[in-house]
């Protein structure tokens, strides 16, 4: 079976939602593999210090949950998804510090893993709760319809992006680490990455997140207008772009003579390069001020997490074929 | 006529890049035809004929001239692949498996000496003269 590892981001939580999540987590009828929580509070405790903690402890134990308690680097969630996405996990369930899910959820999405499926997400509940009748969870809706997962979901549904808490395959499509520390469209950028590299999208009936929205604490609690302009404009500039592969070569001239020999399979790339005498393209400062973040493109950083042994160019293959 | 490429690019601490093969002079010397050293402005001149900061279309013409092409691991070992001429590329950290092309000769001492983690910052890596083949070999496969 593949492993599971449970992501729990927290900030500003410490007593109120975040030990109702906790329980909610060890209560689950399928226990994940792992429960990390990335601490990212301005002052972070020694939680082992606090009863209602050390019960949490000693049930986690209890129950054969491995659990890890990090300290986060304040660079907001999307690097601590980041972080939970790279850690050798076959899946990673992101539940927030608000986010209640009821006892079965994680056994509900578990049942759509499949080789072709990227994520599965379930209803996340804030009342009062919304019509999503008409939702259809495609990304060309979002701006004009409510999100499928904001109801229950009555059937299981194909869907192009996901919200808030999900299951999701790890290490396949890297989080946007050039988004403010507010992190604005995070998960719908990085679940519409998943379903544009050509993996299955669902939300799943029978798997209900209570998400109060809690106004005190918060990983999201750092508000700035720059801060959502900057990510929304990034949001849109990948939503733009969507139809083509994008192409980011932040690298030296071999480098982009061995990519160019696949450049002809590449289907409708929008390029960017260093050297456009070998590979024409735009340049990479615009690369940078469209996404934000290109580390997803650099072929060295893909080499080392793959771990690999092949050739350049079957990396280069890898990644944009 | 044979092509030299003895340089990989300049590190940005100013040390000496682990790629660079320390003994062409040798090599060079026991080298009985016309030799065309190709780079940059800025690194050592090794033989008379030195042809600086050349286009790609240049190098390419070069390439269709040249009997053969002797290079460190720099982007010139893959322009010749590219081009379809093959040579000689001189390794030493670098796994040729990873960064070289099977139609060159590639000259490994020994895989003891790759680097860990192929795909770090070359500016971590200290150079080691003794990871590299002796001018003997090379030039039995010239």
């Amino acid at each position: 079976m593949d492993k599971i590892l449970c992501s729990v981001a927290t900030r500003g939580r410490y007593f109120t939602t975040l030990p109702l999540v906790l329980n909610a987590i060890i209560n689950q009828t399928r226990l994940p593999d792992k429960l990390i929580i990335f601490d990212d509070n301005d002052e972070p405790k020694d939680m082992r210090n606090e009863m209602l903690y050390q019960y949490f402890f000693q049930m986690l134990d209890i129950k054969g949950i491995k659990w890890e308690w990090l300290f986060a680097e304040k660079k907001g969630q999307h690097h601590i998804h980041q972080m939970a996405n790279s850690m050798d996990f076959e899946w990673v369930w992101r539940v927030d510090d608000d986010a209640i899910p009821e006892p079965n959820v994680l056994e509900s999405l578990a049942l759509f893993i499949a080789p072709n499926v990227g994520a599965i997400g379930g209803a996340i509940l804030t009342p009062p709760l919304l019509p999503t009748n008409t939702s259809t969870g495609h990304i060309a809706n979002i701006d004009s319809e409510n999100n499928i997962q904001w109801n229950f979901i009555s059937t299981v549904k194909e869907v192009e992006h996901l919200h808030c808490s999900f299951l999701y395959r790890a290490g396949v499509h890297d989080y946007n680490l050039g988004l403010s520390r507010k992190a604005f469209r995070e998960e719908t950028l990085f679940t519409y990455g998943l379903f544009l590299k050509g993996y299955k999208l669902f939300v799943a009936p029978n798997a209900n997140t209570w998400h109060f929205r809690n106004p005190e604490g918060g990983i999201r609690s750092e508000i700035k207008e720059e801060m959502f302009w900057h990510d929304e404009q990034i949001f849109r500039n990948t939503l733009n772009l969507s139809d083509r592969t994008i192409v980011v070569l932040n690298s030296g001239l071999g480098d982009h003579i061995v990519f160019s020999k696949i450049l002809p399979e590449i289907k409708n790339p929008e390029l960017f390069t260093c050297y456009p005498e070998v590979v024409p393209g735009r340049s990479i400062a615009e690369a940078q001020r469209l996404f934000g973040d290109i580390e997803p493109w650099n072929i060295y950083k893909k080499m080392d997490s793959w771990k690999w042994k092949d050739s350049l160019e079957s990396a280069y293959r890898k990644l944009y074929l | 006529m044979i092509i030299i490429s003895p340089y990989s690019k300049a590190l940005r601490n100013g040390k000496q890049n682990p790629k660079n093969y320390p003994y062409w002079r040798e090599l060079i010397a026991q080298i009985k035809e016309p030799i065309i050293q190709i780079g940059i402005e800025g690194e050592e001149q090794l033989t008379p004929d030195f042809r600086k900061n050349l286009p790609i279309a240049d190098l390419k013409a070069l390439l269709r001239e040249c009997r053969t092409w002797i290079s460190c691991d720099s982007f010139f070992q893959h322009l010749a692949w590219s081009e379809g001429k093959p040579g000689i590329s001189l390794w030493s950290v670098s796994d040729p498996l990873i960064f070289g092309h099977p139609q060159n000769i590639n000259l490994l001492k020994s895989r003891k000496y790759l680097r860990e983690n192929q795909f770090l910052w070359w500016e971590l890596v200290e150079y080691n003269a003794d990871a590299f083949v002796p001018p003997e070999v090379v030039l039995k496969n010239v």
